[in-house]
C-alpha cells in the first residue's frame, strides 16, 4: 500500500519536473513582456515533433543527434512568434496579443496536424521493463526526464545569479521600462528570454515525447499544467515555476487514488480556478526573491 | 494560365460526358476524413472506392456506373449534420453511408429517417442506433452482441473478479456497460471500475490504480492507440494481468505500437470466416488495389455495405428511397458478404458470431 | 433548400452566441474565453429537462435561468480579476464544465450524449421542419439583436464602454462598475444559453464533444472579425465565419488531399485571429466613437 502511494508521488515528481521546465518559459514571458503566451504549448510540440523529423528518413539520426537541429528549430519559431507577432504588438494591450497568441496556438497545432497527421506519433523506443526499486518502477526515459530536468534547471540558476545577462533579465522583469531607461540592452534582453524559453519547452517536449508519445494536442495540455505551476509559484518567478510544477504534478498523480481517473486534469484546472480567486500572486511569490 | 483553362475545360468535358454518355448512380458517404478518426476514415473510404470499381467493372447497376459523393465530416457531430444535409438537398442522393463514431452517427440518424434517406452504418456499433428508425441499417453488430460476447470469454477463461477499464466515449461507455449487466449478471464481480480519458499519452496513474487491486485480469474495452499505451506502460510498470480486450483494438498497429507488452492478451471481435471465398476475393483485390497495405480496420464491412447497397439499388430499378428500403431487405437475407451473414433483421441490424483473438509471438492469431 | 436553412440556422444561432459574447467581450471589456460553457449550459438544462417530460416552453426559460444564475456566480467570483487573468479563469472554468458533462454519466450520460431532443410540437418534432426552425431562430436573433441595440445604445451600454476604456473614471463619475459588469455577464450568460437552447432543440442530439476550445476560437474569430463593441459586427461575423466553413465543402479537392483541409482551415482561423489583431484589431466594422 505504502509502495502504490510512493509510487504515485515518485511519478508526480517525474511529471511535475517536465511541467516545471515548460512553467520555466512561460513565467520568463510573463515576467517581462507581461502576457501569456498561448503558443508556448506550441514550441514544446514542435520540438517532440521536429526531433521526430530528425529521426525518421531522411535524416535518420539518432535521437540525441536529431534533438540539435530540433532544437535551433524550435529556437527560431519562438524567436519568429516575437518578431512578427509579439513585438509588432508590445504597446497594444495585454488582450490583444492574448488573442493572438491563442490564434497563433491554434495556427501552428494545425500546421502540426498538417504535416504529420492527428494521429499520435512515437520515437519507437524499445518497449522495456521499468527499473524496479522494491516495487516501484522507473523507466529509463523517466529517469533521464528527471536528470535533463535538473541539469537544466541548475544552468538557468547559474546564469541569474551569476552573470551579468542574469541580473539585466532581472531588471527587465523587475521594470522593462526602467531597465531599458537604465541602459540595459533589450534586445538582448528578449533574444535571451526567448531563446531560453523555446530551448526548455523543445527539451521537455522531446523527452516527454520519450516517455509516452507525441499527439498535436500535447503541448496544449501540458500549457494547462505550466499554467497552473505559475499560478502556484507566482507569476514571473522563476523558483516558483519550479516548486508549482512539481506540486502540480504530484496532486493529479496522488489524486486517482481518490478520485475517478476521468477527473484528473480537473485537479489542475480547479487549482488554477481556486489559486486565481484566492492569491493571484502566487503561493510562493516571495517578495525580492531570485526572479 | 492558358494551360489551366485548357485543362479544367478537358475536365468539364469529361464529366459533361460521363454524364450523357452513360448515366451514374450516386449515393453519398459522410466519413472522418479530418479529425480525430481520420486515421480510419481513409481505410473505409479505400474499402468503399474498391467496392464501387469492382461494381463498375462488372456492369454497373443496371449499366450505370455507381459514384460515391465523399462528404467529410471533421469527426464531429455538428460536421456530419452539415454533411448530410449536403448530400441530401444539394445532391439530392437517397443512399447514404454513415460516419464512424456512434455519437455522429446518432446525431445524422434522425436526418435521415425524417428525410426518407437511407442511411448504412458500417462501424458503428452503439445499442442506441438500433432504436434509429425504418430507414436506418448497419451492417455491424450492435454493442450489444458483444458485450456479451466479452463477458462469456472473462467466464470461459474462469476470471471471477476483473477490474474493468474503458475509453471514455460513446464507444467505451456504451461497452461497458452491456459487459458490467451481463458479467454481474453471470455472477462475476467488477473489483473496481475506471474510464481513461481518449487520445491521451501517459495512463501510468490509471495503471497504478489497477495494480492495487492486484488483479488476475482486467477488462479493457479501448481503441488501438489507447490500448497500446496502456499495454506498453504496464509492462514498463510490471503490472502482469491476463489483459482481455474487444475488438476495436485488434490490429497489427497494437502490436507495432506496444511490441511485446500485447503478448498474450486475448480479445473478441465479430468474426467470420477466414477462407470464404468472398473475403479471399476481397484481400486479394485489395492488394492489387493498394499494393503492401494492410487491409484496414472495418475494411470489410466497409466493402460489404458498398457490395450489398448496390445490389439493392439494381434489384430496386430506381434511386427511390423506398424501393431501395424494401430492396436493401430483400436482397439482404442469406447474402454473404466478406464479414459474413449480412441477412438485416426487421431493426435493420445484423447478427455476429464472435471469434477470439490473442497475439502471439508478435501476430495477432485466433484464440482458442 | 434545407442545406441553406441548414446554414442560416447554424449562422443565427453562432451569431447570437458571438453577439452574447460581444458584450462582455465588446462593451465591457471582459474577455471571457469559456463562454462555450454557458452554450453548453443552456444546451444541457433545456435538453435534459424536456427529454424528462418538462413542457420545452418551460425547460428553455429554466435553462435561460440556469445559465443567468452561473453566469452571476462566476462573475462574483472572477470579476476581481485584470484582464489575462480573468480570460484564462474563464476558460479553465469552461473545461472544468466540459469535463463535468463528461464524467457525471449518471446525469447527462457522459459521452453517450443525449439523443432525441424533442421540438414544441408546433414548430413540427422533426428535422424536417427546418423552415419553422428558421422563423425561430430568425426571430430570436432579430430579438437578441434589437435587445443588444438597446443596450448598447441606453445608459447601461455607454456606462460599459466607460468601463472598459477606464475603470478608475467610471468609479470617479460614481459608476458601480462590478455591478455593471456583473450585469453584462448575467445578460451574455443568459443569451449564450439561448444559442445552446437553439442548438440542442435543433440539431436534437447534443454530446460533450460539441464544447470544446475549438467552438471557443470559432466564436471568438467571429467577434474579432466582425468587430467587437458593435452589434452588427459579430452578427455579420457569425454569417461569415459559419458560411466560409461550409463553402469550403464546395472546392473541388482530389480524395487524396481532403485530408489536409481540416487543417489548413484551422491554419487560416488561427492566422486570422493574428492579421487582425496586427493589422485591424477593431474588426470589420468599427466602433463609432461618440
Amino acid at each position: 500500500m505504502t509502495a502504490y502511494y510512493l509510487q504515485l508521488i515518485v511519478n508526480g515528481i517525474i511529471a511535475g519536473s517536465i511541467y516545471a521546465m515548460f512553467a520555466v518559459g512561460l513565467t520568463m514571458v510573463y515576467g517581462v513582456f507581461k502576457f501569456i503566451n498561448f503558443s508556448h504549448g506550441e514550441l514544446i510540440t514542435w520540438g517532440a515533433y521536429l526531433g521526430l523529423m530528425f529521426t525518421s528518413p531522411p535524416f535518420s539520426l539518432p535521437l540525441y543527434q536529431a534533438a540539435v537541429p530540433a532544437l535551433a528549430i524550435t529556437v527560431a519559431l519562438g524567436l519568429a512568434q516575437d518578431w512578427f507577432i509579439y513585438r509588432p504588438l508590445r504597446q497594444s494591450n495585454p488582450v490583444s496579443l492574448l488573442i493572438a497568441s491563442i490564434g497563433l496556438s491554434y495556427l501552428m497545432r494545425n500546421a502540426i496536424r498538417l504535416f504529420w497527421g492527428s494521429d499520435f506519433q512515437t520515437f519507437n523506443l524499445p518497449v522495456a521493463r521499468g527499473l524496479s526499486f522494491g516495487g516501484i518502477y522507473i523507466t529509463i526515459p523517466q529517469l533521464f526526464m528527471v536528470t535533463a530536468a535538473v541539469v537544466f534547471l541548475t544552468i538557468l540558476y547559474l546564469l541569474f545569479t551569476r552573470t551579468l545577462l542574469g541580473k539585466s533579465l532581472r531588471a527587465a522583469s523587475d521594470n522593462m521600462e526602467l531597465a531599458d531607461i537604465m541602459g540595459i540592452n533589450m534586445t538582448r534582453v528578449t533574444v535571451t528570454v526567448w531563446v531560453l524559453a523555446s530551448v526548455f519547452a523543445g527539451t521537455g517536449g522531446i523527452l516527454l515525447a520519450m516517455d509516452t508519445n507525441m499527439d498535436p494536442m500535447m503541448g496544449m495540455s501540458s500549457l494547462i499544467k505550466a499554467f497552473a505551476a505559475v499560478l502556484l509559484g507566482g507569476a514571473g518567478n522563476v523558483w516558483g515555476a519550479l516548486v508549482g510544477g512539481l506540486f502540480i504534478g504530484i496532486a493529479e498523480n496522488v489524486s486517482v487514488a481518490f478520485i475517478s481517473p476521468g477527473y484528473k486534469d480537473f485537479i489542475s484546472f480547479a487549482l488554477i480556478f481556486i489559486l486565481l480567486l484566492f492569491r493571484p500572486t502566487g503561493i510562493f511569490g516571495i517578495k525580492g526573491g531570485v526572479r | 494560365m492558358g494551360r489551366i483553362t485548357g485543362s479544367a475545360i478537358g475536365i468539364l468535358f469529361v464529366f459533361w460526358a460521363s454524364a450523357v454518355f452513360a448515366g451514374t448512380i450516386s449515393v453519398g458517404a459522410v466519413t472522418p476524413l479530418t479529425g480525430k478518426l481520420a486515421v480510419y476514415g481513409e481505410g473505409f473510404q479505400q474499402a468503399m472506392l474498391l467496392a464501387a470499381e469492382e461494381i463498375n467493372a462488372a456492369g454497373g447497376i443496371n449499366g450505370d456506373t455507381l459514384e460515391i459523393v465523399f462528404e467529410d465530416n471533421n469527426s464531429t457531430s455538428k460536421g456530419s449534420v452539415s454533411a448530410i444535409r449536403k448530400l441530401i438537398t444539394i445532391d439530392k442522393l437517397s443512399v447514404v453511408f454513415g460516419p464512424a463514431a456512434s455519437s455522429n452517427f446518432l446525431a445524422i440518424c434522425p436526418i435521415a429517417q425524417k428525410n426518407k434517406t437511407i442511411l448504412i452504418g458500417a462501424e458503428s456499433a452503439a445499442a442506441d442506433i438500433t432504436k434509429c428508425g425504418s430507414y436506418v441499417f448497419r451492417v455491424f453488430p450492435s454493442d450489444l452482441l458483444q458485450g456479451i460476447g466479452v463477458s462469456e470469454l472473462t467466464t470461459a477463461l474462469g476470471y471471477k473478479e476483473v477490474v474493468l477499464t474503458y475509453v471514455n466515449n460513446d464507444w467505451g461507455v456504451g461497452l461497458a456497460e452491456v459487459f458490467k449487466e451481463k458479467f454481474t449478471a453471470s455472477g462475476g464481480k467488477i473489483i473496481d471500475e475506471l474510464a481513461h480519458a481518449e487520445g491521451k499519452t501517459d495512463y501510468r496513474s490509471e495503471i497504478f490504480r489497477i495494480k492495487r487491486h492486484n488483479p488476475k485480469a482486467v477488462v479493457n474495452l479501448t481503441y488501438i492507440k489507447e490500448g497500446a499505451t496502456i499495454l506498453k506502460q504496464a509492462y514498463e510498470t510490471g503490472l502482469d494481468v491476463q489483459w482481455l480486450m474487444g475488438s476495436a483494438a485488434k490490429s497489427p498497429k497494437l502490436v507495432t505500437l506496444a511490441g511485446k507488452a500485447t503478448e498474450g492478451i486475448i480479445g473478441t471481435y465479430p468474426t467470420f470466416s477466414q477462407d470464404s471465398p468472398v473475403l479471399q476475393a476481397f484481400k486479394a483485390a485489395w492488394e492489387k488495389k493498394y499494393p503492401g497495405k494492410k487491409t484496414p480496420i472495418f475494411g470489410e464491412y466497409n466493402y460489404d455495405m458498398v457490395k450489398l447497397a448496390a445490389l439493392a439499388l439494381k434489384d430496386a430499378g430506381s434511386a427511390d428511397a423506398d424501393g431501395v428500403k424494401a430492396s436493401l431487405m430483400k436482397v439482404s437475407q442469406g447474402y454473404m458478404g466478406t464479414t459474413g451473414d449480412k441477412s438485416f433483421d426487421e431493426k435493420g441490424d445484423v447478427g455476429a458470431t464472435y471469434g477470439r483473438w490473442t497475439v502471439k509471438d508478435g501476430a495477432i492469431t485466433d484464440y482458442r | 433548400m434545407d442545406y441553406l436553412y441548414h446554414i442560416l440556422v447554424l449562422a443565427m444561432i453562432f451569431s447570437i452566441f458571438a453577439m452574447s459574447l460581444n458584450l462582455e467581450l465588446g462593451f465591457a471589456g471582459l474577455y471571457n474565453f469559456g463562454h462555450i460553457a454557458f452554450f453548453a449550459i443552456g444546451a444541457y438544462t433545456s435538453a435534459l429537462l424536456s427529454l424528462n417530460g418538462v413542457p420545452i416552453p418551460l425547460a428553455v426559460v429554466a435553462a435561460l435561468v440556469v445559465a443567468g444564475v452561473i453566469g452571476a456566480i462566476l462573475a462574483r467570483f472572477t470579476l476581481g480579476l485584470t484582464g489575462d487573468y480573468f480570460g484564462i479563469a474563464t476558460l479553465v472554468f469552461a473545461e472544468m464544465v466540459q469535463l463535468l458533462l463528461l464524467n457525471e454519466r449518471d446525469i447527462t450520460r457522459g459521452p453517450m450524449g443525449l439523443p432525441g431532443i424533442p421540438r414544441p410540437a408546433w414548430i413540427g418534432s422533426g428535422p424536417e421542419s427546418l423552415v419553422w426552425f428558421l422563423l425561430v431562430a430568425g426571430m430570436g436573433t432579430a430579438i437578441v439583436f434589437l435587445l443588444l441595440q438597446r443596450l448598447a445604445n441606453a445608459p447601461f451600454g455607454r456606462a460599459l464602454k466607460v468601463v472598459r476604456e477606464d475603470e478608475f473614471v467610471a468609479q470617479a463619475l460614481g459608476k458601480d462598475t462590478t455591478r455593471l459588469k456583473t450585469k453584462a455577464m448575467v445578460v451574455g450568460s443568459v443569451l449564450a444559453g439561448f444559442a445552446g437552447v437553439l442548438w440542442a432543440h435543433y440539431i436534437t442530439y447534443i454530446s460533450p464533444a460539441d464544447f470544446t476550445l475549438n467552438e471557443t476560437i470559432f466564436v471568438l474569430l467571429c467577434v474579432v472579425v466582425g468587430g467587437k463593441g458593435t452589434n452588427l459586427g459579430p452578427l455579420l461575423g457569425g454569417f461569415a465565419i459559419v458560411f466560409f466553413g461550409e463553402f469550403v465543402r464546395f472546392i473541388p479537392i482530389p480524395s487524396e488531399f481532403s485530408r489536409f483541409v481540416a487543417p489548413l482551415q484551422g491554419m487560416i482561423y488561427g492566422g486570422l485571429l493574428i492579421v487582425m489583431m496586427l493589422k485591424r484589431p477593431q474588426g470589420l466594422i468599427s466602433e463609432s466613437r461618440r
